[in-house]
């Protein structure tokens, strides 16, 4: 089975069933997306599939084949720049323990990508509430997004 | 506390031929990888057990506390920076491997925590504040004796600064380029610490040590732990706690790829493969029968009915005891307030579920774990493998959370069960099921609290009686009575230690089933808190401000109803009660002026005040709530805390903010109910957090005493629950005196 993802191809041997997360964590060996609870009810293990958000852990690997998959891991530039989105996470100081953060960065990240700077709280509520955060960093990941969204104002 | 002597002088050893044992190959994390840098790196001036300065400039601050989101790391490191003359970057944090750092006489001298290395009690920063700043402090004063000696100068021609040593004509010699001749310096014992207005690094907001590793997938947790060779077990748990595998039936699972073994054990079935995907397909195609278990078809409703029960009578302890509370009850000129509160039992749920690796080989035991107490974990670990509990090497990785559910040691002792079958490292990872299931909760409480007040309103009588499991009395039992193997003193003596540490370092003050409700703020002068312990096999557990979680709402909604009684505004009855206790009438006042208290709120919504010392941490809360469609909804917090010295302000706004938040989760929503022995609970659907479209807004001010620091993990929750409770009673006219709130809208509210 081949899979795109952060823009290389790689094939893996594993059963069609196989969720996409375990492929990304046990045959890919990239481990910043993480298993939270196995239902879709977490976010904690969000990627993007074709550029919109998606559970890795209820998504059969098989269904995904040949799209661009993107992890936390392919974020940054070539060149070591974070996203702005994770620049915003840092200045913000969002993480506690970070756990969910590559998910609620994930989730971040795609809904800029649809709103930009015209990013409202009921958009964040809305793109937002399917990611939990155990130690509370909701008013912190609210501030990170709009400043990343007024970083995105910016020339460049 | 300081950093004791005998301390000091192991670490002297510790530089010049102290030992680094045995560093794994291929293993990725990143706490070892350090150790490993730190062990290769000859000519290394290692002064204490906290620090080591390489000569390549490197600087890496050994850690005795976890960090599990709560910003130890980042406070150490500030600590460390601001006496040893470093930017912070500069500082390198890792978790200390128990039983890899060890002094020339074989101790390991990280255990900090009376004898232990643990995390808890929101008692990090304190127990480090001292140490911590003494140990840069060391390294500084020796690192300007290197750079004089080395000149041939006097060390009051040389100056600190920014990980350098500088001459007063100029020269100047970074701490790398010392560190081989400041390492043949005799110890400087007795460093001159700052005085708090010489701070420049103390106080200030400064990004987190952790955040870049936290926003780019870098962090290593515990599942990310990678090592040659690591196989994946899948544990099929019993329905019931303590129930035995009498059957199973694995033909095919055993022909599934990559599957290695399956086998029942003390606590379940494992199914052994070399990824955790192969093993957790496989394991659901096994069959198992399941005979006994350790609850008794417990059920919590109908212990709760018991423990209302036992309020009729007194308590079986009294923890305090002034004046004549009686007497003052059955004045024919009082109004008596006579009210019952209860709490669930609470699972701690972090977003990373409880997960080890063990790799147990002759004489050579090692754990991946994140957990709270290596010192705990170790002694689990040896008594489950049957060796030494120095031949046990425990690594943490970060910890995704932990709330206090990762000082136990069942998740490892699993591990090491499985392990101890199969030649080769193993890693278990629990479900999210699993992990709300495995027990180890928050006690499910009740008490009934009375009160007088005379015709002027004054406050004649506060009583408290209590009914709850014992914390510290059940966990000894309960390990016993969950791994028959384990030799049961062991683990009462650890707890005992462990308990010897708290109040040592003064995170609990008193018993924690009363915290909170004992010694308290309030100028009523007849008071009485009594407690009666109830037993069950289902093991409870330190739950983030412990006692303080259910005795802050309960102290603080009856003081609410005394208010009311009295006739008078909640905050200024407060107020009035608590004036010859200036820290708790400063956050109080703080947090009145911040949220505007007085001014009119709309229909259908209500204000709420409380305020709550845990920890050592002086925390008042207002919450602004109503019901929204039979919803119970929280708009906005305001919050004033007063922690001493804050070493990092914005790490203090994060733990209030995420106190809160934490706190609104079991207020509104959460709970553990068990039927028939049977834990009700599994993943977050039925055991709900708040979620961002139903997080508030939440504003945080420090009061800034000037005291020495204490902690801020915990003292943020406590004042939350009651304040929502008084703010509803305000909205709505209705008092919750039960948790969850929506539950008891829901019976009562919504009549």
């Amino acid at each position: 089975m081949k899979l795109l993802i952060n823009g290389k191809q790689v094939t893996v041997d594993v059963p069609d069933d196989t969720p996409l997360l375990w492929v990304i964590r046990e045959e890919v060996g990239l481990t910043g997306t993480k298993f939270g609870c196995g239902k879709a009810l977490c976010g904690a293990c969000t990627v993007h599939v074709d550029g919109k958000p998606k559970r890795s852990c209820v998504t059969a690997v098989s269904s995904v084949q040949d799209k661009p998959i993107t992890t936390i891991e392919g974020l940054e530039a070539t060149d070591g720049t974070l996203h702005p989105v994770q620049a915003a996470w840092v200045e913000e100081n969002v993480p506690q323990c970070g756990f969910c953060q590559s998910g609620q960065i994930m989730a971040a990240v795609a809904l800029l990508a649809k709103k930009g700077k015209t990013v409202t709280d009921e958009d964040i509520d809305a793109a937002m509430s399917g990611n939990i955060c155990r130690c509370g960093t909701y008013p912190r990941i609210r501030k990170a997004i709009k400043r990343a969204a007024n970083a995105m104002e910016e020339p460049k | 506390m300081s950093l004791d002597r005998r301390t000091f002088l192991q670490l002297a050893a510790l530089s010049s031929g102290g030992l680094l044992l045995g560093i794994t190959p291929g293993c990725a994390n990143p706490q070892q990888v350090r150790m490993e840098d730190i062990a290769g790196a000859s000519g290394r001036f290692s002064p204490n057990v906290f620090l080591t300065i390489t000569p390549d400039d490197r600087v890496f601050l050994a850690m005795n506390k976890s960090e599990m989101g709560q910003g130890v790391m980042t406070g150490a490191a500030a600590m460390i920076a601001e006496e040893l003359e470093v930017p912070l970057e500069k500082i390198e944090p890792f978790h200390t491997a128990k039983n890899e750092f060890r002094t020339s006489v074989g101790e390991a001298a990280i255990e900090t925590s009376a004898g232990m290395q643990i995390t808890g009690g929101s008692s990090s920063t304190p127990e480090n504040w001292v140490p911590m700043r003494t140990a840069g402090a060391c390294a500084r004063e020796m690192l300007v004796l290197a750079a004089a000696k080395t000149w041939g100068v006097s060390a009051s021609e040389c100056t600190a600064k920014a990980g350098a040593v500088i001459h007063t004509d100029g020269r100047k010699l970074t701490y790398g380029e010392l560190s081989k001749t400041a390492a043949s310096i005799p110890l400087v014992e007795n460093p001159k610490l700052k005085k708090p207005g010489e701070f420049n690094l103390i106080g200030s907001r400064v990004t987190r040590t952790d955040a870049f590793d936290k926003v780019t997938g870098r962090a290593v947790f515990g599942a990310d732990v990678r090592l040659e060779d690591l196989h994946n077990a899948y544990v099929i748990h019993p329905p019931t706690m303590g129930a035995q595998a009498s059957s199973f039936d694995a033909v095919e699972a055993k022909k599934m790829t990559g599957v290695l073994d399956v086998f029942a054990f003390e606590r379940g079935v494992a199914v052994v493969a070399k990824k955790y995907w192969q093993a957790r397909a496989a394991a659901a195609t096994v069959k198992v029968e399941w005979s006994g278990g350790l609850l008794n078809g417990l059920n919590s409703d109908a212990m709760m009915r018991d423990q209302i029960k036992q309020l009729e009578e007194s308590g079986t302890h009294t923890l305090e005891a002034e004046g004549d509370v009686d007497d003052a009850l059955e004045r024919d000129d009082v109004t008596v307030v006579d009210v019952v509160f209860d709490a669930p039992f609470l699972a701690h749920a972090p977003m990373e579920t409880q997960n080890a690796i063990v790799w147990v080989r002759e004489d050579d035991v090692r754990v991946w774990t994140p957990n709270q107490s290596p010192t705990i974990i170790a002694e689990g670990v040896a008594r489950v493998v049957g060796v030494d509990m120095s031949d046990v090497k425990v690594e943490t990785p970060m910890l995704g959370g932990g709330f206090g559910r990762k000082a136990a040691p069942d998740f490892a002792c699993e591990a090491a069960m499985i392990a101890k079958r199969v030649d080769k490292p193993v890693r278990v990872i629990w479900t999210r099921e699993y992990d709300t299931q495995a027990g180890y909760y928050r006690p499910q409480a009740v008490a009934r609290m009375r009160g007088a007040i005379d015709k002027r309103g004054n406050v004649l009588a506060y009583s408290y009686h209590g009914v709850s499991q014992s914390i510290f009395r059940d966990m000894s039992s309960m390990m016993g009575a969950m791994y028959p193997e384990w030799i049961p003193t062991i683990g009462k003596r650890l707890m005992v230690r462990a308990g010897v540490g708290f109040l040592e370092t003064g995170s609990f003050a008193d018993f924690l089933a009363t915290e909170g409700v004992t010694k308290i703020p309030y100028a009523i002068p007849n008071v009485r808190v009594e407690y009666t312990p109830v037993k069950t096999s289902l093991p409870v557990m330190f739950w983030r401000s412990v006692g303080h979680s259910f005795n802050g709402f309960m102290k603080e909604v009856f003081m609410d109803e005394l208010a009311i009684a009295a006739k008078k505004d909640p905050y200024t009855f407060r107020r009035d009660l608590i004036k010859d206790s200036p820290r708790d009438l400063a956050v109080l006042n703080k947090v009145a002026e911040m949220s505007n208290w007085g001014e009119p709120v709309e229909d259908g919504w209500g204000r709420g005040i409380a305020v709550h010392k845990s920890f050592g941490t002086y925390v008042a809360e207002v919450v602004e709530a109503g019901i929204v469609d039979g919803r119970i909804k929280v708009r906005k917090v305001w919050c004033a805390v007063d922690c001493g010295i804050a070493i990092n302000p914005d790490v203090v706004h994060a733990q209030m903010e995420g106190g809160i938040v934490f706190g609104l989760s079991a207020a509104i929503d959460q709970k553990i109910e068990l039927k028939d022995g049977v834990v009700q609970q599994g993943n977050f659907d039925s055991y709900p957090m708040i979620r961002m479209f139903e997080s508030p807004k939440i504003e945080v001010a420090i009061v800034n005493s000037g005291e020495d620091p204490t902690g801020v993990g915990e003292p943020g929750l406590p004042p939350v629950a009651p304040a929502l409770s008084n703010a509803l009673y305000q909205a709505t006219g209705v008092r919750l005196r039960s948790m969850p709130m929506q539950d008891a809208w829901d019976k009562e509210g919504a009549k």
